[in-house]
């Protein structure tokens, strides 16, 4: 450990040996991995803090390629790069004649990387390829990430996960579970290098709003949006919802197997004539048919879920129960596709697509790539909304107030380079460290001018409703918004009376059970802090599990009412002074679950 | 409190018969306590005066935890000498812990000789205003020990050359507080805002502090509602308790009414001792079975009950929702009182 020169090696971090000159030793790894001697997957770094050499050929390590520089020169050459124009030479050529090389982060340490070739110095030993290679392949999908706070994208990166588009060009022979399609997919006016790399915009998920940030009437308040129903009207976020359903004709033990067909009227289970009134001859609804919520789409019928000894029925009809798929509550479309197939077990399976449309409307969500989003709140008539002396309306208003907080002021440049290049009817590129902050504004700003537009993008609006014009200025541009699948239509729910649970008789939760709000702990101490004792009551009891229980005076135990003798009676001494009492029914099973386990409750009853 | 003075509390702000005061209390903390951050910032100062402060102060006075993380003692001086520095310090030294092990430099054990030798640190033993014999002498007297001092070396001479032992008796030696209260810990002085000098200790040990001469011991207090409690007793402790959730909840600039943390301080300390909220404080003593049970432990309170034959009196709140009655608050506090004599007679007059 003394000496001067010793210095340990590690292999994939276990220790090897060690070495006289760390730096001679290293420089001949690198040298013979860019002659191809070595393979170029191996990494070296030197440790010069604690003596340490660490070579790693494992896998699992995050990689990144530079182009290597050699005593102040790169060796990337002006030829090279029009044979790559000329695609002569590719990147794998490149690669393996020691032009370019990956560094994994340990390697990375040892190297001095400048940002392009006129930076190179003496202690120059890599390029970056690119300013934008600093970040990864997400990140540069979006307009100007090095312009927005980092907390933003990670949004960005979810919503555009929810994101409605064009999912895929074979959508209309899938059956997916849920899919959504937007009507008009747009590609972006702002786009990045990665973005086409990635070829996004074949598969693009959004649309090109006119913004303009500016309030309405306060109806944009904390992120909500205010939307031009012509807009609308005309497509924008316009999408398509497909829902599938699907069902197996099972077999059973003991011959019997379920049949897609018309459930009979005696079937058990039956729901009614007008349930089934959609389905045709073959139990299955026919294509462009609409359909409602409780409507049966799939007909089929199942053995009975009990064996029964089918003497005396003269064998006329083999008995049936009703096992039909009906369309959930609050759903509702036109059936787009019907298909037959066969499991690998030889039984017949339907699926069935139910087409609905969704329309924008109060409540939908909206997300620019900038971690920007909000819900449609009002949707304005046209002749209501702000406009320009050209007579351009915005389809948007995005209230100013989400701005500044956020730190995204991406979305502020978007707008402005969506403007340039919807004037000049070109795409914008929008790759992250582009060209410096400064010159691309300056570049937007002349454009936009050059068609006679204010250069910072603030437009005299005028209000629809009075026909004066604002006192300030208003902001407008052009900016990328996806439409999220989060829709109202989905969510709504409403219930006054419905189904309890059988074990406690208070009602159900959550909207597939068609379930009631909860009334919860600290709804409860609220009431209890206004002192509102019937009304909680209320709420507690009488709107949930109240019952009616007879409790014995003598003994405290729970009885019953004999209406043969029409007399209460105590199922412990078989008394018949009793008392009803209204209790909650979560109480009695209480009472009935400590009685299981041998303890004796007694009610105690008082005037 | 509302018989005496007005109290700066007008007669219209009463609470009425009835009102949850609890649960208004509860939320008017619970809700402005939601904004407290759990990390604090302090102020860049001296390191005994960093205290507990937000949420884990709170979480530390309501459970009634009986060692606070930070305790600090504020003690006050007699009113002839608080604006005198010198006898301030003076004060302040006597109560000032100095351990052995801050003032020696370096200890040499000699196991053939039976021999320890301290070398003190100079610097040390002049700030706690100190001679080595003066060490000596009392590392002698508290130990009994053969102690020796020449310049800045102590010698002790072991009766012994055990080796176990003469390691034993070094680490009490460096362990012996050989200058001023055990447990006081640092004690810094500070001045307020009317110039008196007042001393600020980084411990609990106000049983002691208070026969200190000089201590104005009517103005003796610590963070440690258990050290006022041992001292004073419970009103005292249930002022402390109120106090210190006032002044956490100030830092915070969280205002809630001081009435709603005075009831709170008078819940956890109306029995005579002082119980946290919670399963083993408050929760746990209440009455009913079904609340007991409601809040935690289920179990373990039903068989109880069970096997000891209880009553439940149904007369709290969780309790009579479970069994589904009116609680008995607010609206449902009022009950209808009639004569046995008049309900005889609307019954009969009922039943013809």
């Amino acid at each position: 450990m003394e000496s001067k020169s010793n210095c340990y090696l590690y292999l994939n971090g276990k220790a090897i040996g060690y070495v006289e000159d760390p730096v001679k030793f290293v420089n001949e790894v690198r040298a013979a991995r860019r002659k191809g001697q070595i393979s170029g997957e191996v990494n070296i770094a030197y440790v010069e803090r604690i003596k340490e050499i660490r070579i790693n050929t494992d896998r699992g390590r995050l990689r990144k390629p530079y182009i290597i520089v050699e005593n102040g020169k790169s060796k990337l050459t002006h030829e090279m790069l029009e044979k790559l124009k000329k695609k002569e030479i590719n990147f794998g050529y490149l690669l393996r004649s020691g032009v370019l090389e990956y560094l994994d982060a340990e390697e990375e340490e040892n190297a001095f990387v400048a940002f392009s070739e006129d930076q190179i110095n003496e202690r120059t030993t890599h390029i970056e390829f690119d300013l934008s290679a600093l970040f990864g392949l997400t990140l540069n999908t979006l307009p100007f990430p090095e312009h927005n706070a980092l907390a933003r994208h990670a949004m960005s990166a979810n919503f555009i996960k929810q994101a409605e588009g064009l999912y895929a060009t074979n959508f209309n022979t899938r059956f997916d579970s849920r899919a959504y399609l937007l009507f008009y997919p747009q590609m972006p006016m702002v786009t990045t290098a990665a973005y086409e790399a990635v070829n996004l915009k074949s598969h693009a998920s959004g649309q090109n709003f006119v913004v303009a940030v500016s309030t309405y009437y306060g109806y944009n308040m904390a992120d909500a949006l205010v939307v031009n129903k012509a807009a609308i009207d005309r497509g924008v976020g316009r999408s398509v919802f497909y829902k599938s359903y699907v069902d197996e004709e099972r077999r059973y033990p003991g011959g019997q197997r379920d049949r897609f067909r018309m459930p009979s009227p005696v079937a058990e289970g039956y729901m009614g004539e007008h349930t089934y009134a959609k389905l045709s001859e073959d139990g299955i609804v026919e294509p462009e048919m609409a359909v409602e919520e409780g409507d049966a789409i799939i007909g089929k019928v199942a053995p009975p879920r009990f064996l029964e000894e089918n003497i005396g029925a003269g064998g006329l009809e083999e008995k049936t129960r009703d096992d039909s798929v009906m369309l959930k509550a609050g759903e509702n479309g036109v059936i787009d596709s019907v298909v037959f197939t066969e499991t690998t077990g030889a039984t017949r399976i339907v699926k069935v697509r139910v087409r609905s449309l969704r329309i924008p409307e109060k409540g939908d969500k909206f997300a620019s790539r900038h971690g920007q989003k909000g819900v449609l709140a009002l949707i304005v008539n046209q002749e209501d909304m702000p406009f320009t002396s050209d007579g351009i309306i915005p389809d948007l208003l995005l209230n100013p107030h989400s701005i500044p907080t956020r730190l995204t002021f991406g979305h502020l440049l978007e707008m402005i380079a969506g403007k340039a290049g919807a004037l000049s009817g070109k795409q914008v590129d929008g790759t992250s460290f582009g060209e410096s902050g400064k010159n691309r504004l300056e570049v937007y700003e002349k454009e936009i001018e050059a068609h006679g537009f204010d250069r910072h993008g603030d437009d005299t609006l005028y209000d629809g409703i009075t026909g004066r014009p604002f006192k300030a200025k208003i902001f407008t541009g052009v900016v990328y918004y996806n439409r999220l699948y989060h829709m109202v239509s989905n969510k709504i729910q409403v219930r006054s009376r419905g189904k309890v649970q059988i074990l406690t008789h208070q009602p159900t939760e959550g909207k597939a059970r068609q379930g009631a709000l909860r009334f919860g702990e600290m709804e409860r101490d609220a009431l209890i802090g206004h002192g509102a004792s019937l009304l909680l009551k209320e709420r507690m009891l009488d709107q949930s599990d109240k019952t009616t229980v007879l409790i014995c005076k003598e003994c405290g135990n729970m009885g019953y009412y004999d209406y043969i003798k029409r007399t209460p009676v105590c199922l412990l001494d078989g008394t018949t002074n009793l008392e009803e009492v209204e209790i909650s029914y979560a109480f009695k099973v209480l009472l009935d679950e400590i009685k299981s386990m041998h303890i004796m409750p007694r009610i105690r009853l008082s005037e | 409190m509302a018989e005496s003075k007005n109290n700066g509390f007008d007669k219209k702000y009463r609470v009425h018969y009835g009102e949850p005061i609890g649960m208004l209390a509860a939320q008017s903390i619970g809700e402005p306590g939601t904004q407290m951050i759990l990390r604090t910032f302090h102020y860049a100062g001296i390191e005994a005066t960093i205290a507990t402060s937000g949420l884990p102060r709170i979480v530390e006075l309501v459970d009634a935890k009986k060692k606070p993380a930070t305790p600090i003692t504020q003690i006050y001086l007699e009113p002839g000498i608080k604006r005198n520095f010198e006898k301030v310090e003076a004060v302040a030294r006597k109560i000032n812990e100095v351990k052995m092990s801050s003032i020696v430099r370096r200890a040499i054990e000699n196991f053939s000789k039976g021999t320890i030798k301290l070398i003190l640190s100079k610097q040390a033993v002049e700030a706690a205003e100190m001679t080595p014999a003066q060490v000596a002498s009392k590392l002698a007297k508290a130990m009994d020990l053969e102690v020796k001092s020449q310049d800045y070396e102590v010698l002790i001479k072991l009766k012994t050359k055990n080796l176990k032992e003469v390691r034993n008796t070094t680490v009490k030696v460096m362990k012996k507080v050989i200058q001023g209260i055990e447990g006081a810990g640092k004690a810094l002085i500070q001045q307020d805002k009317n110039g008196d000098f007042y001393i600020i200790a980084a411990g609990n040990r106000i049983e002691d502090i208070i026969n200190v001469e000089g201590v104005d011991k009517s103005k003796l207090y610590t963070n440690d509602v258990f050290a006022m409690y041992r001292l004073f007793g419970v009103e005292a402790a249930r002022n402390t308790l109120a106090n210190e959730l006032m002044k956490t909840l100030d830092e915070q600039k969280i205002d809630v009414d001081r009435r709603h943390l005075l009831l709170v301080a008078d819940a956890m300390t109306y029995s005579g001792d002082i119980k946290g909220v919670g399963r083993h404080g408050l929760s746990g003593m209440k009455n009913s079975v079904f609340a007991r049970a409601a809040y935690e432990e289920t179990a373990k309170h039903l068989v109880n009950a069970a096997t000891f034959g209880e009553v439940d009196p149904m007369r709290g709140v969780t309790e009579n929702i479970l069994v589904g009655k009116q609680i008995p608050l607010g609206t449902g506090s009022v009950r209808l009182a009639i004569r046995k004599s008049e309900m005889k007679k609307i019954r009969t007059e009922k039943e013809e």
